[in-house]
């Protein structure tokens, strides 16, 4: 128990299950480090050492596997559409997805006349949390993470959904 | 001292010039001495420029004056029409371009690249243009040569329905992935490419993009593609 051996008498935390599971879920969210267009660069800005994405919990992961949240950065094109559809595919359950910037959001710029532009990522994927701008600066990816955290924290996995 | 300063890397640059760099590597201080190393760089471009400035104009005095105020791409049409007389249309051409058929552009390509007159060693980009629903559709090829330092236009068009051009792929290896994006977006078919398919679109891909004509395919994979959030605007 390293520093903390024998500072302290035996303990008991007593808490209800549901929620200290949504507070271990919602403290360490790891995202899925893929960047598809301009938008990526403000979220590795996000997640480097000035806005430091480390302190509210979060780690880059490189495989869909280990990831629980799938920050879609960028214009997604038809042909990543599909793509982006099977990595969602492939992440373990719980898994959230924040929509960052205009372009994942509603095809941004390339709204009208975009032919190759998938017009928000919500056609193929399940979003939780939307975040506006061209591109949103960290300020506001950390919003919706929070946010997003809130959500999670908010959630009752064991409670008996009833209708 | 800014003014030693100056006076000795002055100094130490007139030195290094008359090749004699150590003036230059005994001076002590790092600062100064790279200040000094830097103004020399400064002094040598500009010594070349002179040379090559003057080099021109002997060059040209000693060429006849027609073909001063010429450009390259008169020069070269000029060239080409002797070689190929049937392939250059000369009333399309003009001072910026060269506009020729398309029959025998693997020939004439091959020719630019390999003639000493021309030497065209550089193909620097393809563009594919839509020139209306109603008419043509052309390619654009420009070239450069890294040896004479000139560059011409050539445009070579041809019909929306039966858009064909011989590939030039063979003759410059970076024509390969020019060919495959006018390719993917305008549908001009490259005879003799190796490996002729869509580069930057999936290969499942209905229509040529940036042609007039395109319209923009209602579902892809069955995605929706228009836009479809009605009342956003
Ligand atoms: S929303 Fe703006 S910054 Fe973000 S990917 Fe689109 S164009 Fe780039």
């Amino acid at each position: 128990m390293g520093v903390f051996e024998n500072k302290f008498q035996d303990n008991i935390v007593v808490a209800s299950l549901d929620k200290l599971i949504g507070w271990a879920r919602s403290t360490s969210p790891w995202f899925f480090q893929f960047g598809l267009a301009c938008c990526a660069i403000e979220m590795m800005a996000t997640a480097a050492s000035r806005h430091d994405l480390m302190r509210i919990g979060m780690i880059p992961r490189s495989s869909p596997r280990q990831a629980d949240v799938m920050i879609v950065a960028g214009t997604v094109t038809l042909k990543m559409a599909l793509r982006v559809k099977k990595l969602y595919e492939q992440m373990a359950n719980p898994k959230y997805v924040i929509s960052m910037g205009s372009c994942a959001t509603s095809g941004g710029p390339y709204w009208q006349h975009g032919y190759h532009v998938l017009k928000g990522v919500d056609l193929v994927v399940p979003v939780d949390v939307y975040v506006p701008g061209c591109p949103p600066r960290p300020e506001a990816l950390i919003e919706g993470l929070l946010k997003l955290q809130e959500k999670i924290q908010s959630e009752r996995p064991l409670t008996r959904k009833t209708a | 001292m800014t003014v030693n300063l100056e006076q000795l890397i002055k100094e130490a640059v007139e030195k290094a010039l008359e090749g004699d760099m150590d003036a230059i590597n005994n001076i002590e201080d790092r600062v100064t001495r790279s200040r000094a190393k830097a103004s020399l760089v400064k002094a040598k471009r500009e010594a070349t420029k002179e040379k090559t400035e003057t080099s021109l104009d002997e060059n040209s005095d000693a060429t006849s004056d027609s073909k001063k105020d010429k450009t390259s791409n008169e020069h070269i049409s000029e060239l080409l029409i002797q070689q190929f007389p049937d392939d250059i249309n000369k009333e399309l051409s003009s001072k910026k371009h060269i506009q020729i058929q398309p029959k025998n552009w693997l020939v004439i390509s091959r020719y630019l690249r390999d003639d000493p007159a021309s030497l065209f060693d550089s193909l620097q980009c393809i563009t594919g243009v839509d020139l209306g629903e109603e008419s043509d559709l052309e390619v654009r090829y420009n070239l450069h040569s890294m040896t004479h330092l000139h560059a011409v236009e050539i445009r070579i068009s041809c019909p929306r329905n039966k858009a064909k051009v011989p590939s030039v792929e063979s003759i410059w290896r970076i024509g390969d992935w020019f060919e495959r994006e006018t390719y993917d977006m305008y549908g001009i078919e490259f005879e003799g490419h190796r490996n002729l398919k869509r580069i930057l679109l999936p290969e499942d891909w209905e229509g040529w993009p940036l042609r007039k004509d395109y319209e923009v395919q209602e579902t892809y994979h069955g995605i929706i593609v228009p836009k479809v959030k009605e009342g956003w605007e």
